[in-house]
């Protein structure tokens, strides 16, 4: 059989492919230098406790984005919002912020007198493993509260509207229409939020340092490693740090698929 | 009291332009909109749920404003054309539901239910889930969920549009009974001219966001002297 192909399709191939070649040996050069050592750093209590300090911290600051992303988001989708337009960029402007300045400016803001005062009634953030939750979720709640305005927008208003009408109050629908309705993009939205707070470095280093066995966290302990000279066990813990994403992106195709079936369903007359 | 009225209203809606639209429901009346596709009937039909705020005149639900009335207090049932079930609860929530958010006890919702499911011939739906239902099974269903909290007026929008021939004759029975049965009014829309002269008293013509006239339904196509309204109505005079 000929296989005819266009000059454009054939470039797109080639160019895809090429990449995918970059990314396997990228990805490959790790897990082939770090799986020698990948017992003995599962076996380390170093990693371990920047293994478990990544999932505490990470599953915290996710948990946080959603308790304050899906009311950010419902605001801007849903209520009358007096200078909308203003708002949504001030709450979605840190996703185009690099890490490093929002690292930057938690620091500022916490060193500053109100900062102070916040650490004279204990709550501690610089130095601190609360900051690594801190900057986890300074870094991730833009990306939640656009993910769950979209998901709002293109949710059917007039479920909710036919919702009230019937005797729910705003709670009410929220409760029984729109969360239920939005489920799925809340869960795809978490595991892929969760996912990024366990790879997130730039901000976490700016508000609190790297300091072995305590604001250890496993990207934290990729550049401790490194910075000693100790590539091996750098590479053991970014195996780790692949596999924990690897299984995020996973779940997250999953449930993207059964959404996309469940709505091929919904839909079809 | 009138249940519902359409003072001097007026709205625009993108390109839609509603205009001057005065018109008033009697108690237990069917009255149907009747027009083309975009003539903007569904805005009106919406428009007196108080889904959108007159720009200008007013829409008055039992003589107060609806915009003024909480829209958990309207007493309306809308049914869409497509009948936004909640296609996450099946069919015995999507119709226990208004009884439910209102706390209803839990034998009531469940007889009230059953009542209304068997009064529409649906009772062997309840435990399905709206993907599942046929056209004509969506629709009762619709309608079920919104006579079961006994609505001082009823809005369909094209309520029986995607249906079967036969099937919209054994719902023609049904909303005929409608307002007897359950003491409401009826504001219906459709573009169907057999449809409102079935269902409907009265008929009011809109084209273009405008209501072109309001007639007795047996005197529909009585000719005017309005040439659009003759041409819609096919009642051209090709002499």
């Amino acid at each position: 059989m000929k296989l005819k192909m266009s000059l454009f399709d054939g470039a797109s191939l080639f160019i895809a492919f090429l990449t995918i070649i970059f990314l396997t040996a990228a990805i490959g050069t790790i897990i082939v230098g770090g799986l020698p050592f990948l017992a003995e750093a599962l076996r380390s209590k170093e990693v371990l406790f920047s293994i478990r300090l990544s999932l505490v911290t990470s599953t915290l600051s996710t948990l946080l984005c959603f308790v304050v992303g899906i009311p950010c988001a419902y605001a801007l989708a849903r209520c009358r919002m007096p200078l909308r337009s203003l708002c949504r960029l001030v709450l979605e402007l840190p996703l185009s912020l690099p890490y490093l300045v929002l690292g930057l400016c938690l620091l500022m803001m916490f060193s500053s007198g109100a900062g102070k005062m916040l650490r004279d009634f204990g709550i501690r953030v610089i130095f601190e493993p609360a900051g690594i939750v801190m900057a986890q979720w300074l870094v991730n709640i833009p990306f939640v509260i656009r993910l769950m305005r979209t998901a709002l927008e293109e949710l059917d208003g007039r479920l909710e509207f036919i919702a009230g009408t019937l005797g729910a109050s705003r709670w009410q629908r929220f409760c029984t229409i729109t969360l239920p309705l939005c489920r799925n993009s809340i869960l795809m939205a978490a595991i892929l939020t969760w996912s990024r707070a366990v790879g997130e470095f730039g901000a976490t280093l700016m508000l609190v340092g790297v300091t072995r066995m305590k604001t250890e966290t496993l990207p934290a302990s990729i550049y401790l490693n490194i910075s000693t000279g100790d590539n091996g066990m750098a590479m053991a813990s970014a195996i780790i740090l692949l596999a924990l994403s690897g299984t995020a992106l996973l779940l997250s195709t999953l449930l993207r698929r059964r959404t996309a079936s469940r709505m091929e369903g919904a839909l079809r007359p | 009291m009138t249940p519902l009225t359409f003072d001097n209203f007026c709205l625009t809606r993108g390109s839609m332009h509603i205009r001057n639209i005065s018109f008033a429901l009697e108690e237990r009346e069917t009255f149907a909109i009747l027009g083309r596709t975009g003539a903007g009937k569904t805005l009106l039909l919406e428009s007196a749920a108080g889904f959108y705020a007159p720009e200008g005149g007013k829409v008055l639900l039992y003589g107060s404003p609806v915009q003024d009335i909480p829209l958990t207090e309207r007493r309306i049932g809308f049914v869409y054309q497509d009948h936004a079930l909640f296609p996450h609860m099946s069919v015995e929530a999507n119709i226990a539901y208004g009884l439910r958010v209102r706390h209803a006890p839990r034998d009531e919702q469940k007889n009230r239910t059953r009542d209304i499911a068997s009064m529409l011939g649906i009772e062997h739906v309840l435990k399905s889930y709206p993907q599942t239902l046929s056209g004509g099974e969506k629709q009762r269903v619709a309608l079920a969920r919104a006579l079961v909290l006994r609505p001082r007026l009823l809005l369909l929008d094209e309520p029986f549009s995607s249906l079967d021939p036969a099937t919209k004759k054994k719902l023609y029975d049904e909303v005929r009974t409608i307002p007897q049965k359950f003491d409401c009014a009826v504001l219906f829309v459709t573009h169907d001219f057999r449809e409102a002269q079935m269902l409907a008293s009265r008929i009011g013509i809109m084209d273009h966001g405008n209501m072109l006239c309001i007639r007795r339904s047996e005197d529909l196509f009585a000719r005017s002297n309005h040439a659009g309204l003759n041409a819609f109505l096919g009642l051209e005079d090709n002499a």
